[in-house]
């Protein structure tokens, strides 16, 4: 099937005006298909970590929304081991006038401030409420330790 | 190479008219008088070395006493500040018209104490110190203010020998022991000619570049004014598509807008160009309009005109950025020397003092508001008539009770898989559109004004909505 316009569009306007400490390139072979890379945001422990994800954008996007898991490891209460994110505009409160640069940037928002009463990884969260400081040195480790810029 | 050589230079080279050329700061005349300034000031003993170390100790007093400090302005040995003269009063209606109606004239205070008249500092050699005990005898009536000063037993001890009254001015410590051991002060005057003469010459010129920018700005607008008749002739969809040049011209003006050229709207680089980036995205739009050949393409002659007209106007908007890069470099460049020569910090305080002037103000910003708003959306733009949701043009188009505007394919689409909120607002209005929402307003206007594009987006829904009546392979049908 041809690729929908909007798909096009946006794509273009990803690659040409791209938005600052988020990448998304589709694959060749597969233009439905993103490598993403997201900066963590300044004065959060995911700072100075870059994050691989991958996103697809399934057959009847935008009426749903895209598929998005992070690939690097990270320590955060609503990003569960592998790499699934518990985000309400990826699921319920999705809507077609989103797309990938807005998605992606909630995502960065969701690093800059993780929210333990909705979690998705259930042990991270319990970790964050009992001793936060704790759960912030940890994200840290991770992050220097499998976020490291190339 | 010396900047006043450089600056010399860029005027002379880089194409300025020569009446801009001679209403720009005169770098050279300007540093002269800077000479005279500095030695004013250093037959009084007021060298910019001697200040500069008055400056300091009261800084080191500062952090000693850190957390009391609350007034710091008020504790600096010496004030240089401006006072706001009105114009109007001396010269009439000489100067009416242009932007800065007032003028300020520069002045020099130095704390002395308030009884004796005598000057507050040690360091300071004792002609000079004779001179502004003079000086505050004579101003005795004029200009009283009360500060209250630091005083530290060190310092203290230095003042003792040309101290007369201290005993009293003990008393008048302890009378008011919670507020530091302080001493009334008053400000005095020092009489400076060589630096108002600096500072008027500098206004005149930046009322003179004031002047010019003015006139410039009058120029150009009218010239906005008159492409955007032009532009509205040729572009007019009334006379039939094959006698207008609208969709040349929506190309034209997507493009500059792309290219951004004095402005961005980017999240990486948003804000206003130097001239230097902007002359960039200037060649960049010249370079582009070439490979389109949208030079070429126009069906009425005037397009032509307009086009060329067009890009001169850029031009001279270029142009008059990059008098006012020029020149605000060498007003930074002065004021810099100007400090470093004297010691008096004018390169903060003089600015802020003067709030507008020709250096920030922005005839870019002015003239590209009024493209931007005039010119501009003769030629409505595609992406301010885009579906949301599919991105592409919004025909037929449904206006929702919201008031949001999608495009009839979208909307049955949405309506099929039972979405209810509307994309943009949430709202739940989705499910109960239907035919009586379709802007027939927007309708016409969008036939009107993007017939191309209407046409282009019927043809695609109505194989859309057969693909759904009889199947993905309706399309691939061939009549016999």
């Amino acid at each position: 099937m041809a690729l929908p316009k909007r798909i096009i569009k946006e794509t273009e306007r990803l690659m040409a005006e791209p938005v600052p400490g988020i990448s998304a390139v589709p694959h060749e072979d597969n233009l439905r298909y993103f490598d993403v890379k997201i900066h963590g945001p300044s004065q959060s422990p995911y700072e100075g970590g870059v994050f691989k994800l991958e996103l697809f954008l399934p057959d009847d996007y935008p009426m749903t929304p895209p598929k998005i898991r992070f690939l690097t490891k990270i320590y955060h209460p609503n990003i569960d081991k592998l790499g699934r994110i518990c985000l309400d505009v990826l699921k319920s409160n999705w809507s077609p006038a989103l797309q990938i640069r807005t998605i992606l940037l909630s995502i960065q928002a969701l690093l800059g401030a993780p929210n333990p009463d909705d979690p998705l990884a259930n042990d991270v969260a319990q970790d964050w409420k009992t001793d936060e400081k704790a759960a912030i040195q940890t994200a840290r480790d991770w992050t220097s330790k499998y976020a490291a810029p190339e | 190479m010396k900047f006043a050589h450089l600056y010399q230079e860029s005027l002379q080279k880089d194409g300025f008219p020569p009446d801009w050329v001679a209403s720009a700061i005169s770098y050279r005349q300007l540093k002269k008088c800077i000479k005279r300034v500095e030695t004013e000031l250093s037959s009084m003993g007021l060298d910019a070395d001697t200040l500069n170390l008055l400056l300091k100790s009261v800084e080191e007093q500062h952090t000693k006493h850190d957390a009391q400090v609350d007034e710091e302005e008020d504790e600096k040995p010496f004030r240089y500040q401006f006072r706001s003269q009105d114009l109007n009063n001396e010269n009439g209606d000489k100067e009416q018209g242009t932007s800065n109606g007032a003028r300020f004239l520069p002045k020099l205070l130095f704390a002395v104490d308030e009884e004796t008249g005598e000057p507050l500092d040690a360091s300071l050699t004792p002609e000079t110190k004779r001179e502004f005990h003079v000086l505050a005898l004579s101003q005795q009536l004029t200009d009283v203010r009360i500060l209250d000063i630091t005083d530290d037993p060190a310092r203290r001890s230095s003042f003792v020998g040309s101290f007369d009254s201290a005993t009293s001015d003990m008393s008048d410590a302890e009378k008011r022991p919670h507020r530091r051991h302080s001493r009334p002060v008053r400000m005095v005057e020092v009489p400076l000619t060589s630096d108002s003469e600096f500072f008027g010459m500098l206004q005149d010129q930046l009322s003179g570049l004031a002047k010019l920018q003015a006139e410039q700005n009058v120029k150009m607008e009218s010239e906005v004014k008159e492409l955007g008749q032009l532009v509205t002739k040729v572009t007019d969809p009334s006379q039939g598509k094959k006698k207008n040049d609208l969709a040349q011209w929506r190309k034209i003006f997507e493009l500059y807008l792309e290219s951004r050229v004095f402005f961005s709207t980017n999240e990486q680089d948003h804000g206003a160009h130097d001239s230097e980036k902007a002359e960039k995205n200037l060649r960049r739009f010249s370079e582009e309009l070439e490979n389109q050949k949208l030079l070429t393409k126009f069906k009425k002659p005037e397009s032509k005109e307009a086009l060329d007209r067009f890009i001169s106007l850029n031009l001279e908007i270029l142009q008059n950025l990059r008098f006012q890069d020029i020149n605000r470099l060498a007003m930074a460049k002065i004021l810099k020397k100007f400090d470093k020569r004297t010691a008096l910090g004018v390169k903060k305080t003089f600015p802020s003092t003067i709030h507008t002037s020709p250096l920030t103000t922005s005839v870019a910003k002015a003239i590209c508001y009024q493209l931007s708003t005039e010119l501009l959306p003769i030629v409505p733009a595609l992406d301010d008539y885009l579906c949301p949701v599919c991105f592409s043009i919004s025909y037929k188009p449904i206006r929702l009770l919201c008031n949001h505007i999608f495009c009839i394919r979208c909307l049955v689409i949405m309506q099929r898989a039972r979405e209810n909120h509307c994309p943009l607002c949430r709202g739940e209005v989705v499910m109960q559109a239907d035919s009586r929402n379709l802007d027939q307003d927007l309708i016409e206007y969008m036939k009107k004004w993007f017939p191309k594009e209407v046409r282009s987006k019927q043809h695609e829904n109505e194989r859309a909505a057969a693909r759904d009546e009889f199947g993905e392979n309706y399309d691939k049908c061939v009549l016999m």
